[in-house]
């Protein structure tokens, strides 16, 4: 795992309060985070957090507020700097790195998008999206062409002389976006970059971002306390809670078989024909079955499905990904992953039977 | 036979006190009281052991006019070490207020209102304001305040200018290092609070009166207070989130404070430019009594002589001034906040 993994927590503690190194060893010691608190006032941030984030993959780090997940993606660019431990980008501990080696790991290596855009409110959204490169001391000619590409992939064709004031939430998003495109980092950090916005204009740019990974397979990082955006966007889910990881894997896989009361009870009040994807129930094969009644697309969700089929559970469908075949769907395992886990338990065993 | 003589016996400092009754210099206080006979002391009547009181008692104690005279004589004896320091670095000043005072008067009239309201159409962008502008100096030079207003103005212009040209640098280090800004604050509050007349009192001890740095320096103390603090105040109001994107994209700390913080504190900083012109005008006026010429010195001669008319139209003559100079600074402050809002 660690060999494919672009970015490696390991061990990672941050304690804040005012002898974190004294708090730490309490900690190691088995010390919970309510408990630091009242007995020295410090607070826990992250509580020995090991996580791989796989090279090219969106890997989403979930939880409610207060988990921990803000300070987490923070340390992946020293944006804040741990307590203990060692992050690991393309194999190398960034804490090890001093100041000029750090600033080429933001600029080069590394782009981030924020929860309240953070935009520079004086220059125009050509200049920001540009940034990076100015930073770098390129001039704007040099940047237009590049800024304006991404600016076009993003949907904000001919708003490259406007502010960003100018410009609904949504599109300032957009710009957030473009901006970390153009810094061409394989690494983008998300943070709840979706959280500020409206609804359908989440959906919307969620959509994007599925496109854009696609196409450009970044190691993307998003924070979210949102679950089916998490389920929506991730290859990689880590749930945070007080600090600590309680559980990751494959998202769809947690979702199957949470191990925690606490996902659980996150788990059970998602609509699982929704959320659960063809891609996650679907047998990987490029062999054809006989009897095909048509063909799915890999990340349409099971509801649509069962809408295709009219509820006939005996129906098997081609799964297909830009037009190859990836697998094949039997609608009675679709029918099998409905089903949550505390009611399977019950089941399960008739289930198997048949 | 004074209130404190116990304080002294029961101390056992008598001795150090020197002799027995405290002969030398007494007071009026002394002299009526032995008129008056010996008075009991009431508690009612208990005085607050000061140094008048305890020199009453102990002639070894100073008296209270001994601690101002030895302030006074402790900065008489300075004072040349001092002038040795100060005199070359502020003699810049001296130079600058002299050129620009020789500028704006030997320009003839019928140039520099034209290339004032030039410099108001360049900074404000309004004709009303432009209108406004020529029809006070117009005005101003009606009634024969012209030459008084121009030197008021070169003043202002100057000393204002080294406002800003040191108090947004230190405004900048107090916003970056919060040692330095709790160093910084009281000095400025004492800057700030002190009585103007006050700043001229050593100044007149260090300089002499025909220097155009003895007015000057009082001005630029007095006015560099507001731009210095809304410098600070301006680069910490910045938005965090944006701060934090300028480090997650990898600038340096250079790149930040001029790409970042100060185009967003411009806003803050430019009300304390308009803070600081305002105050040294209002302090241009109170130096008028050190020799800086100008309006102030037709005030001066309306209360010296009690030429009412004289008094009052200079004065209205600043109120002009002040709103012309407010006016223009605000516009500017318009333009800067409404590019980066809209």
């Amino acid at each position: 795992m660690s060999d494919e993994s672009k970015i490696s927590v390991c061990n990672l503690y941050k304690i804040f309060g005012e002898n974190p190194q004294g708090a730490l060893e309490k900690v190691r010691a088995g010390m919970g985070k309510a408990e630091l608190q009242s007995e020295t006032g410090h607070v826990l941030g992250l509580n020995n957090i090991n996580v791989d984030m796989p090279t090219g993959k969106t890997t989403v780090i979930m939880g409610l507020s207060g988990s921990g997940k803000s300070t987490l993606i923070r340390h992946l660019n020293r944006l804040i700097e741990p307590t203990a431990g060692e992050v690991y980008v393309n194999g190398e501990n960034i804490l090890d790195y001093n100041e000029h080696r750090l600033r080429r790991l933001r600029q080069a290596e590394m782009s981030m998008v924020f929860q309240k855009f953070a935009l520079l409110p004086h220059r125009t959204v050509l200049e920001n999206a540009g940034m990076s490169w100015a930073i770098e001391g390129k001039n704007r000619k040099q940047y237009a062409e590049e800024a304006t590409r991404w600016l076009n992939r993003v949907g904000l064709e001919g708003q490259g002389g406007q502010y960003p004031a100018q410009l609904s939430g949504g599109m300032q998003q957009r710009v957030g976006i473009a901006r970390a495109l153009t810094s061409n980092s394989d690494i983008m950090l998300m943070d709840e970059a979706f959280s500020a916005l409206d609804p359908l204009i989440r959906t919307d740019m969620q959509d994007l971002l599925i496109e854009l990974q696609d196409e450009l397979s970044k190691t993307v990082v998003f924070i979210t306390h949102d679950l089916d955006e998490a389920l929506k966007l991730a290859d990689h889910l880590v749930i945070l809670k007080d600090g600590f990881v309680v559980q990751q894997g494959e998202p769809q896989d947690i979702l199957l078989n949470p191990n925690d009361p606490y996902i659980e009870a996150f788990v059970s009040d998602i609509n699982r024909a929704r959320v659960l994807r063809v891609r996650s129930v679907m047998k990987t094969t490029s062999d054809t079955p006989q009897e095909i009644a048509g063909e799915v697309d890999a990340n349409d969700t099971l509801e649509s499905v069962i809408a295709t089929s009219r509820g006939d559970t005996t129906k098997n469908y081609r799964v297909m990904r830009n037009g190859r075949q990836v697998g094949v769907l039997h609608m009675r395992d679709l029918v099998r992953a409905l089903v949550p886990r505390v009611a399977s338990d019950a089941s399960g065993e008739w289930m198997l039977e048949k | 036979m004074a209130t404190y003589d116990f304080l002294f016996d029961k101390l056992g400092l008598r001795g150090w006190c020197g002799e027995e009754q405290g002969g030398g210099l007494s007071s009026m206080a002394d002299l009526m009281g032995q008129a008056g006979g010996e008075s009991d002391t009431s508690l009612w009547e208990l005085p607050f052991p000061s140094l008048d009181a305890l020199n009453d008692a102990c002639s070894s104690v100073p008296q209270s006019r001994d601690l101002t005279r030895g302030l006074e004589r402790g900065f008489l004896d300075i004072k040349d070490s001092l002038k040795v320091v100060v005199d070359p670095l502020t003699q810049p000043l001296s130079w600058a207020l002299e050129n620009a005072l020789w500028i704006m008067q030997s320009v003839p009239w019928w140039i520099m209102i034209p290339l004032l309201m030039l410099i108001t159409w360049g900074v404000g962008r309004s004709g009303k304001l432009v209108a406004l502008v020529a029809a006070c100096f117009g005005f101003l030079a009606f009634i024969d305040f012209y030459d008084h207003t121009m030197q008021t103005l070169a003043i202002i212009f100057v000393c204002a200018f080294i406002c800003v040209l040191f108090g947004v640098p230190i405004g900048i280090a107090m916003s970056r290092n919060d040692r330095v800004q709790k160093a910084l604050i009281p000095v400025l509050d004492m800057l700030q609070t002190l009585p103007p007349f006050v700043y001229l009192i050593p100044l007149i001890f260090l300089f002499s009166v025909t220097e155009p740095k003895l007015y000057g320096i009082a001005i630029i103390l007095y006015a560099i207070v507001p731009v210095v603090r809304l410098t600070d105040l301006g680069i910490r109001l910045v938005d965090k989130d944006v701060i934090e994107a300028a480090d997650a994209f990898g600038m340096t700390r250079r790149q930040k404070l001029f790409g970042v913080q100060i185009p967003l504190a411009l806003p803050n900083i430019m009300a304390g430019v308009n803070q600081t012109i305002m105050m040294s005008l209002a302090m241009v006026v109170i130096a008028s009594l050190v020799s800086a010429p100008g309006l102030g010195v037709l005030v001066l001669r309306g209360i010296r002589s009690l030429e009412l008319g004289v008094g009052l139209l200079s004065g209205l003559g600043i109120v002009l001034l002040a709103i012309i100079l407010d006016r223009v600074t605000k516009a500017a402050l318009a333009r800067i906040n409404a590019e980066q809002k809209s």
